[in-house]
């Protein structure tokens, strides 16, 4: 079985390759499936759309979601995936610029598994994403089949 | 219209004013008349059958109409049309004597046919016989009072937008002013790790500006969200122990300097009633400035007292550092106003002004003293609280 790949919603292409590149020096060997906005990352999950060849039960080991999206933001994103009985214990991480208490808060009520606030600091942020991919592919072990 | 009157009230005892005057019906009379005519309220005497039977010259004056042109006319006529049906109504309630007295805010057509709202206050006034013999109004002219209502419901419309506007702001400062900067960090370090060893001193030392500059940015940033929230977030009204809060805080501080030899004495059993979390964030920056001033000093020394003032805790921060020009005592309040540059340790300008919002949303203020070169003393009065759980 290959190894399940990670699926990142960000909009912000140096976000994007900021996390390539932490997720490289965390050494973290899974592959990285970028999608630019929340309405491609539910056509990723469900198999459909410009995604429909994929088999929807290859599901990512991670979803790493950024809150602000253009199209459907990353609340809704997060709320659909908790909706449907197929991808409802995928293990979502917020990854996000925003430290407002509102956002945490309205995150953890939706049901996310963890909310990362990006630090503006390199170091910092490349700890911050070794330790999501440490705690999310090596420490925790997922359901079967889940 | 006296005739009118008379004939309504012969014969009967009437209001506790009118029937004071022993000498007669007459006499009670006449004082009631007079009272009603110098009356600087709009007062009128209705029938039975719902007709003004007298009104006095407030009246008049309040709504244009002669006395002469409104007696014998129903109340109704004057009534506004959307609150005739409550008018008679209540009418009907108090001659029925189902309602006692009505107190209600009305609309009376002026002459000229413009609405003039009224506070109105009828009263049934009874015969010796005990049965109602007529209803006694006062009216208050309040259009000036519901304009001003009004005035005060659209003000605070506006300021719930310019709130909601103000959030929105934040949140978007919170968000999309930092990704930018943590591209400019990250890129700026990894230049530096990858490919500094192509570059001179100078190319490398300018990478290091990128990132110091960026790493100031962002703590402004995080600042100007702190203020914001000081500002808008709803405080929590519970008891603090403000002496555990200060210990905490020394601790951070030296946390962050473990190299720094500090002295941080906090007299214990502080109580305050107040917002936990901003009062944490009031006393990191009234410690952090007392930290960073005393980095001339072999020793930092911050004191933490407090003295009860009746049902308020005046709390004093005191430190032995460099100190400041009295002079600019007030403006370093303000937001921006640095008295030092950073190579004195001067941060974005921020910190007081957080310290005093909050302080200030707590009923309270920060108010600093200083001898140049020899120390500072903050100031800051709070709602004091009793270690028994009630408020003093």
């Amino acid at each position: 079985m290959s190894e399940k790949v990670i699926l990142l919603v960000e909009d912000n292409p140096d976000d994007v390759e900021l996390t390539r590149i932490a997720f490289a020096e965390a050494k973290v060997a899974n592959q990285l499936v970028v999608v630019s906005d929340g309405a491609e990352a539910l056509d990723f999950l469900f198999a459909r759309g410009k995604h429909a060849d994929r088999t929807p039960d290859d599901l990512p080991s991670i979803v790493l979601l950024d809150l602000n999206l253009p199209k459907i933001d990353g609340r809704e994103v997060l709320q659909a995936i908790r909706a449907d009985e197929r991808t409802r214990s995928l293990p979502v991480v917020v990854l996000t610029t925003s430290t407002e208490p509102f956002d945490v808060e309205a995150s953890y009520a939706l049901g996310v598994n963890s909310y990362i606030q990006k630090p503006v600091d390199f170091k910092q942020f490349v700890w911050a994403v070794k330790q999501v991919g440490l705690y999310w592919l090596v420490l925790n072990h997922p359901r079967e089949g889940g | 219209v006296l005739v009118t009157v008379r004939a309504v009230f012969r014969g009967t005892v009437l209001h506790p004013m009118l029937s004071a005057d022993r000498q007669g019906q007459a006499g009670g009379d006449a004082r009631f008349r007079l009272a009603m005519a110098s009356s600087g309220i709009g007062m009128a005497i209705v029938d039975l059958d719902g007709r003004w039977s007298e009104v006095n010259p407030a009246f008049e004056r309040m709504f244009g109409h002669a006395a002469a042109e409104v007696v014998g006319q129903p109340v109704a006529m004057m009534t506004h049309p959307d609150d005739r049906a409550a008018s008679d109504d209540a009418l009907r309630g108090l001659i029925g004597g189902v309602l006692p007295t009505l107190d209600a805010e009305m609309r009376y057509l002026h002459r000229d046919g413009h609405a003039v709202w009224t506070h109105v206050n009828v009263a049934v006034m009874r015969g010796a016989d005990g049965e109602p013999a007529c209803l006694i109004a006062q009216l208050r002219d309040i259009t000036a009072q519901r304009a001003a209502e009004a005035a005060l419901r659209d003000c605070n419309a506006e300021l719930e937008r310019i709130n909601r506007q103000r959030e929105l702001f934040a949140y978007g400062v919170s968000h999309d002013l930092r990704a930018p900067l943590r591209a400019i960090d990250s890129f700026a370090a990894l230049v530096a790790g990858q490919y500094g060893d192509r570059l001179d001193d100078t190319g490398r030392d300018y990478l290091d500006r990128i990132r110091n500059a960026a790493a100031r940015m962002s703590g402004l940033i995080d600042s100007l969200l702190e203020l914001s929230r000081a500002d808008r977030s709803e405080l929590k009204s519970e008891i603090v122990d403000l002496s555990l809060l200060a210990e905490w805080v020394g601790a951070e501080l030296q946390d962050a300097e473990p190299s720094r030899a500090a002295d941080i004495a906090v007299q214990p059993g502080l109580l305050v009633r107040g917002d936990e979390r901003h009062l944490k964030q009031l006393l990191t920056q009234l410690l952090r400035n007392a930290w960073t001033f005393s980095r001339d000093r072999d020793r930092v020394r911050i004191a933490v007292t407090g003295e009860r003032r009746g049902d308020r805790l005046q709390v004093s921060v005191r430190d032995e550092g460099t100190g400041f020009d009295m002079r600019y005592a007030e403006r370093m309040f303000e937001p921006f106003q640095r008295l030092h540059g950073p190579e004195q340790g001067g941060g974005h300008g921020l910190g007081l002004t957080i310290a005093q919002r909050i302080a200030q949303r707590h009923g309270g203020r920060v108010w600093a003293d200083s001898e140049s070169g020899v120390g500072s003393v903050f100031h800051v009065d709070l709602p004091a609280a009793d270690d028994n759980g009630r408020d003093t």
